[in-house]
């Protein structure tokens, strides 16, 4: 009787465990990984990209950046300025959602672009600054599967499909795997409206900056072209303050990176 | 007991998705990618050297030109908050260009900037302060009268480049999705200097003027600024910028000024005829293609220009009247006739990657005449090497039928230092 009691207890309390740890949702596991890509204050980077082509390095582009978060939308916005190649070095770009400015220090012109209008090779505007996916994507759980990590070790991984919530954004659907142990993203596949896979991506070199493991390395494939390779290398992270006044396209002139 | 155990090794095994064997290669790629370390530099500059051959209306002689020029600008931070910024080119070109020297310096910018606070900025000395969301014709660039001294293409971004500042104090103060700048701009010197050292303070500073610029954020799409500018013997005039997007690969953008003012033909000859109100137009589309095509379509309207009618009666009328009003007319970088259409492409990484193709064409649409240019561009890893060709035509006494040379091409190689 009293080993049945003991059960009965064992159950409910595993039962209740069960209840109180729920397993997160989609959208929660996204944001989560969002949490483990981009820190939660104000802050700058250096992104250096390096593009291949059938395997030989053909462009290589450094920018520091720095990027804060809209206390209305969640949304990061940046400051970008070119700090290489030499016939781009000091041009920046605004990044705001779709407001998109580019500035030539030169023939001092704000130049608006469209989001079609790319400023790196493969690097889409959106692709090279920082973005909150769980604030424009619905998420939905597909499974979980190991899923080979860029480091080609096998992972767990939630697989997330993710549809986006308003046609302003730069893929129609996603489909992303999170390591379920510690919500790293791992891997990233982006399509088009058609269905057509315009590029994977892969999270990777995880290490500790500005208080979190976080992914210092970023490998673009495109879907179409797989000899057509970007790695994007993060480093020089820093807590920056960025007062709200200097993203607009009126401060770009002004902005000069520490 | 390990046979259930192995079996779900084996379910595991096969539900675990390896990376494709493309991906691999990529990461293995990936893997090899050099350490690259690039710090921002306080300088930057370039060697451009230039030859080609233009060929003469009148009589078909082809003459052959040389450019060699060097451009430096600097933007050097003194300390928290103080920055320094000089931006200097140097041309020489064989033969030397109209009657000035072989060799031009252009002073472009020289000030100095103090950001008071995060917010609050304040800067002296010769500065570019541009305005203006049109391509080809700005009427809200109420400062380009005169900013001109070197002229090495007819591409609208050389020319916008490749110019003077004024000497101005401007004070800006920005807050969240807006800002308001006042500038005002002194009359220092009376008359244009073309010694190939000056400052040449007397072709942008010749008169007093102010400018006060405004902006503010309406939505994520729109961000309108209003400008109103006042010189010397002359009314204010306002100004408008908006842009906005059109869809995923358009931007519709419109640049208005207007005002009492004299017309250009007064302002040429110097009559002593009144204001009257005047508005100056540019308004089109920016559309870019999947495969990194830019295409710009712009109507351009100066309505302060001569109308279709007396523009056609100049054009056969007194050769010295003519010139006067033309030379005025590119000394403001104004349009001569009231309307004109400007379309632009640019077609980034064309055909081959590295290689961009421009083009460029003008039409003076009270005669019909046009400027077409073609660019070439291949970039290799710190140079360009690039190939222009240029044609202007049209009747006799139109805007670019007119123009002494009928056509030409240039080789320019531009190497960064």
């Amino acid at each position: 009787m009293r080993r049945l009691i003991l059960q009965t207890l064992l159950l409910c309390a595993t039962l209740c465990a069960g209840v109180s740890h729920a397993a997160p949702s989609a959208q929660e596991i996204l944001a989560a990984s969002d949490a483990v890509r981009n820190p939660d204050f104000s802050f700058g980077l250096t992104n250096t990209l390096i593009e291949y082509r059938n395997g030989k390095q053909t462009d290589t582009s450094t920018l520091a950046i720095y990027s804060k978060a809209d206390p209305n939308s969640s949304q990061f916005r940046s400051l970008v300025r070119f700090v290489a190649p030499a016939r781009d070095a000091n041009k920046l770009m605004l990044y705001s959602g779709k407001d998109l400015w580019f500035y030539d220090p030169a023939n001092k012109a704000s130049i608006r672009l469209s989001p079609q209008q790319r400023l790196l090779g493969q690097a889409s505007n959106g692709d090279v600054v920082t973005v909150n996916l769980a604030k424009d994507y619905q998420a939905t759980q597909a499974g979980e599967e190991d899923m080979q990590d860029g480091e080609r070790q096998l992972r767990h991984c939630y697989k997330l499909t993710l549809a986006a919530l308003t046609p302003d954004v730069n893929y129609h659907h996603i489909e992303m795997w999170i390591d379920t142990s510690n919500k790293h993203p791992i891997k990233a596949r982006f399509f088009s409206e058609s269905g057509k896979l315009l590029k994977t991506a892969y999270f990777r070199h995880y290490q500790k900056q500005l208080g979190a493991e976080r992914p210092t390395e970023t490998v673009i494939i495109d879907g179409l072209d797989p000899n057509w390779v970007t790695v994007m290398r993060f480093s020089d992270w820093a807590k920056r303050e960025v007062p709200d006044a200097w993203l607009q396209r009126d401060y770009l002139p002004r902005f000069k990176p520490e | 007991m390990r046979l259930p155990m192995l079996m779900l090794l084996a379910i595991a095994a096969g539900v675990a998705q390896p990376a494709l064997a493309d991906d691999l290669d990529a990461l293995m790629l990936a893997d090899t990618a050099p350490e690259i370390v690039k710090t921002s530099r306080d300088w930057q500059g370039y060697m451009e050297a230039a030859f080609g051959e233009s060929v003469a209306r009148a009589d078909g002689v082809a003459t052959a030109n040389q450019r060699l020029s060097f451009d430096l600008q600097l933007d050097k931070s003194l300390a928290p908050g103080w920055r320094a910024v000089l931006a200097d080119r140097w041309d020489v070109t064989w033969p030397a260009q109209g009657s000035e020297a072989s060799g031009i310096n252009t002073l472009k910018e020289a000030y100095l900037s103090w950001q008071v606070q995060d917010e609050r900025l304040l800067d002296l000395g010769r500065i570019n302060a541009r305005y203006g969301v049109a391509t080809g014709y700005n009427p809200t660039d109420f400062l380009r009268t005169g900013a001109l001294r070197s002229l090495v293409s007819v591409d609208p971004g050389s020319l916008k480049k490749n110019r003077m500042g004024s000497v101005m104090l401007r004070g800006q103060t920005l807050w969240s999705g807006g800002s308001l700048t006042a500038l005002y701009s002194p009359k220092l010197e009376d008359q244009p200097n073309t010694a190939a050292f000056s400052a040449d303070l007397g072709a942008t500073n010749n008169q007093s003027r102010w400018l006060l610029a405004a902006s503010q954020q309406w939505t994520d799409k729109l961000s309108p600024q209003w400008l109103l500018f006042g010189e010397a013997g002359q009314s204010a005039q306002l100004g408008f910028n908006l842009t906005t997007l059109a869809g995923e690969a358009g931007v519709a953008f419109l640049e208005w000024s207007g005002g009492p003012s004299r017309s250009l033909w007064s302002q040429a000859m110097n009559t002593a005829e009144g204001e009257a109100f005047h508005n100056r137009l540019a308004t089109g589309l920016s559309y870019t293609t999947a495969n990194k095509l830019t295409l710009t379509l712009e109507v351009d309207y100066n309505g302060a220009a001569l109308d279709d009618a007396a523009w056609t009666a100049l054009a056969h009328g007194p050769a010295l009247a003519y010139r006067q009003y033309r030379n005025w007319a590119q000394y403001a970088q104004d349009m001569p006739a009231q309307q004109a259409t400007f379309v632009y492409a640019a077609w980034q990484d064309a055909l081959v990657n590295h290689l961009d193709l421009n083009a460029m064409l003008r039409v003076n649409r009270a005669d019909q005449s046009r400027l077409t240019w073609l660019e070439a561009r291949y970039h290799f890893s710190r140079s360009d090497l690039a190939l222009q060709w240029q044609v202007n035509s049209g009747s006799p006494g139109s805007e670019y039928g007119t123009d002494p040379q009928q056509r030409a091409w240039q080789a320019v190689l531009r190497c960064y230092f």
